[in-house]
């Protein structure tokens, strides 16, 4: 698979910034000092990074988190309850509870910087497709370490997925995975192992932002590679490139090898559940945008609004509105399809999912060259020759 | 395995010396027929083979497999390194039913080594060593988390990495070293070198026509041959290599691809393979001249090739430890293929010289100083000393530091 290496491309951040006078003026350039983040001089755009950075941190970052782990005490309370009598009530309720979970995680896996990138969070908890063989055999033994690497791929939600959904070809068959006598004990004991694994990691990752790092984030609002507005927006471009375009669409369709590969998709053994994922992750990404708070209080600084400060305008017409527009057109082309794996599997080519990922393609550009260009960040990232 | 594609492109290649004729043929006198691809043959047959570098490219290929599957023993990657024919140590029974091997080609150039058996049993061992680390340090921890001091494994993006208590991947030590000691080091000093290829009555023979016992060959032109199949044996068109350039296998071909990839350096494989064919076309010719003109060019592309890669991994992992929160696993990844890279630059060859861009003690330094920043190697490495290797690597060749390290 394909390393991300992180090169600092100065030259290619000048060169956007050049050829960057058609879409935005060149006038209304901000001068963004050093650290204050608010531009001071004459004929500079106001905009204060550090109070969106703070609203990031606090209306949406952080209750993100703690959300996710409210939510989280649900499934393992509906796991007890299936653990102390397993039928298929009680299966339903742990599943029930697990694809709410799920859906949560798509709010907080973008968020892979500080705590999350030192915790590897996103690959820990949501690396699919699950190695089955190696949860098997894991399950089998008792014996494992969940923290190495090597086991990354078989546990995290995919794994709860497959001890769910995909123990067994029917509901009867899955349960008597966990009534029989040998099996029964050590598939609850490593469902459970996986369960702790989840939460003690995004504990920790939450429990490092309410400590120290909110103020590190915020405090850190100046205009450099290594400012956090910089680093954040990298960050999230390519969540949504990587993750959230590629790994929840364009892998399992083959977009990249030309082999579609419906079993690369998220959440494999429920089929249809990869596209709600897919809408939770883009809806994510576009509150993130427009800074809307977790809590329904209303919406902060954000990228939307700094780019309306900046006065950035694309083909006529404000860029901020311009990429709410193609989103809104991805998730309207995303919804009227079937199961993506329906849709893979019963399509050659898949034709109506392919041409949804290219709306979904097409908020790229728009961040990854006119946003950052307005914005003065550099793209850190690139595709590394793996290996 | 793969058979050379026959072609006859006689009439065409008698077409082609007429409009090299015209553009060039000062450089490439009268008489000299320079396909447009490495095919060669005499009397309606092919008259190249390089079936020997194949197959040790494709011995190496598994010996490199074999040291990520953890319950390989040290005798079984031993076994693979110094084949002897018929031993069943491959899954490929071509391989097994050859009487070829790694280990005896290694560091076993004709300028470099014919000479200087000390230094050749010093590099073996070397490799020796990195099996015996990989079998008695890493597979004992394939199932623990590596630490400083402690082998184990790492992640690195998405992938898992096996390192040593220094943090060093042993896989990649084997493979890139041996890029150095057997592929670089059989073309520039060996299969290339006047030395050799003019020894005894070859150059005669050549001139008369006198085959090499059986074969369609002479002596001479098979080994230029030899020297190509080390860089191209492995291609889907042996005959011209340069579309799947990279593609081919995990040694000097695929290096020559990333090098290729990169803008500053893109039109290498061509220069090279250009090179490889009007040196063999110049042997038919009997022009020595432009044989070793083009044997020169060959020393300083493929040289290039080696110490480019060297800077690159190692730029590349200076800019992972610089993040805010290094990737630990991506830095060690990049400085163990790096490691195999500046290790072998004591086999590239500094044109027109009898020697190489660093020498065995200097590369020996150059690695020493990679390791030495605290006491658990990569693991303690500054940035500084990432650069500071770069600087002087580069110093020694035309590219600079910028170029070669994105």
């Amino acid at each position: 698979m394909k390393q991300f290496l992180y090169l600092i491309v100065v030259v290619l951040g000048f060169t956007v910034a050049g050829c960057s006078g058609d879409s935005s003026d060149d006038e209304m350039r901000p001068e963004i000092p050093d650290g204050g983040g608010n531009g001071g001089g004459g004929g500079a755009v106001e905009f204060d990074r550090g109070a969106m950075l703070a609203h990031w941190a606090d209306f949406i970052i952080i209750p993100s988190y703690v959300g996710f782990l409210d939510d989280f005490a649900d499934v393992n309370a509906a796991f007890d309850t299936f653990r102390g009598q397993p039928d298929a009530t009680s299966l339903e309720n742990l599943r029930a509870a697990w694809l709410e979970s799920y859906k949560r995680w798509q709010w907080i896996s973008m968020y892979e910087i500080g705590p999350a990138e030192q915790e590897g969070l996103r690959l820990n908890v949501n690396t699919y497709p699950t190695d089955t063989d190696l949860l098997e055999q894991n399950a089998a033994s008792g014996s494992y370490d969940l923290d190495l690497p090597s086991n990354r791929d078989a546990k995290g939600f995919p794994a709860l997925d497959f001890l769910l959904n995909g123990l067994g070809d029917t509901e009867e068959a899955i349960l008597m995975a966990y009534t029989d006598g040998t099996s029964g004990p050590r598939y609850f004991d490593y469902f459970e192992d996986v369960l702790t694994d989840i939460e003690t990691r995004v504990q920790r990752v939450a429990d490092a932002w309410v400590r120290e790092y909110r103020d590190i984030f915020v405090a850190n609002d100046g205009a450099s590679s290594t400012a956090s507005v910089d680093r954040f927006v990298n960050d999230y471009i390519f969540y949504y490139e990587k993750f959230l375009r590629a790994g929840k669409m364009g892998i399992p369709l083959g977009v990249f090898t030309g082999t579609p590969a419906p079993n690369t998709l998220e959440a494999y053994y429920l089929p249809g559940i990869g596209n709600d994922l897919f809408l939770q992750g883009l809806q994510a990404v576009q509150d993130f945008f427009n800074g809307k708070a977790i809590d329904g209080s209303g919406t902060g600084e954000s990228l939307a609004s700094y780019l309306r400060a900046l006065n950035t305008v694309k083909g006529g017409e404000a860029l901020d509105e311009v990429i709410n527009s193609q989103l809104n057109m991805a998730r309207d082309m995303v919804r009227s399809l079937q199961a993506f794996k329906t849709e893979i599997e019963e399509n050659n080519p898949p034709t109506d999912m392919l041409l949804a990922y290219d709306e979904v393609q097409r908020v790229v550009p728009l961040m990854k060259v006119d946003m950052v260009s307005a914005m003065s960040i550099a793209i850190d990232f690139v595709d590394a020759d793996g290996d | 395995m793969k058979q050379f594609r026959l072609i006859p492109l006689l009439a065409f290649s008698l077409l082609l010396v007429n409009c090299s004729e015209d553009q060039e043929d000062d450089d490439l006198g009268s008489s000299i027929e320079n396909p447009t691809t490495y095919s060669f043959v005499r009397d309606g047959a092919s008259s190249v083979n390089f079936s020997g570098q194949t197959t040790r490219i494709l011995m190496a290929e598994e010996i490199i497999s074999a040291m990520m599957v953890e319950t390989t023993t040290a005798d079984a990657l031993d076994a693979m390194f110094a084949h002897s024919e018929g031993a069943d140590n491959f899954s490929n029974p071509a391989l097994n039913a050859s009487d070829k091997n790694v280990r005896g080609k290694t560091a076993a150039s004709f300028d470099f080594f014919s000479g200087n058996a000390t230094d050749q049993a010093l590099i073996r061992a070397d490799f020796d060593t990195w099996i015996g680390i990989q079998v008695n340090e890493v597979f004992p921890n394939w199932n623990a988390a590596a630490s400083p001091g402690a082998a184990g494994q790492i992640a690195d993006g998405s992938a898992t990495r096996y390192v040593d208590g220094r943090g060093l991947e042993m896989n990649q030590l084997f493979n890139k070293s041996l890029i150095g000691a057997l592929m670089v080091d059989q073309i520039l000093n060996n299969y290339v070198s006047t030395d050799f290829i003019d020894a005894g009555s070859q150059r005669i023979d050549n001139d008369n026509g006198v085959m090499e016992g059986d074969k369609n060959y002479t002596a001479m032109e098979h080994d230029w041959d030899e020297a190509y199949g080390y860089a191209f044996g492995t291609a889907e068109d042996l005959a011209d290599p340069r579309p799947t350039i990279g593609l081919d296998d995990s040694f000097l071909n695929k290096y020559i691809g990333r090098v290729e990839g990169d803008p500053d350096f893109a039109g290498i494989t061509d220069e090279i393979f250009q090179a490889f064919k009007l040196g063999r076309a110049a042997i038919v010719a009997g022009d020595y001249e432009v044989r070793d003109q083009q044997a020169e060019l060959l020393r300083r592309l493929i040289s290039e090739i080696i110490g480019i890669r060297a800077v690159y991994y190692l730029q590349q992992a200076k800019l992972v430890l610089e993040q805010p929160t290094p990737d630990f696993g991506a830095a060690f990844h990049d400085l163990s293929e790096g490691y195999g890279f500046i290790y072998s630059l004591q086999f590239t060859r500094k044109p027109g010289s009898q020697d190489p861009y660093f020498t065995k003690a200097e590369a020996d330094s150059l690695i020493t100083d990679l390791l030495d920043d605290g006491p658990n190697g990569l693991w303690d490495v500054s940035p500084a000393t990432l650069d500071s290797l770069s600087d002087q690597i580069a110093d020694r060749f035309d590219f600079t530091v910028a170029e070669a390290g994105s």
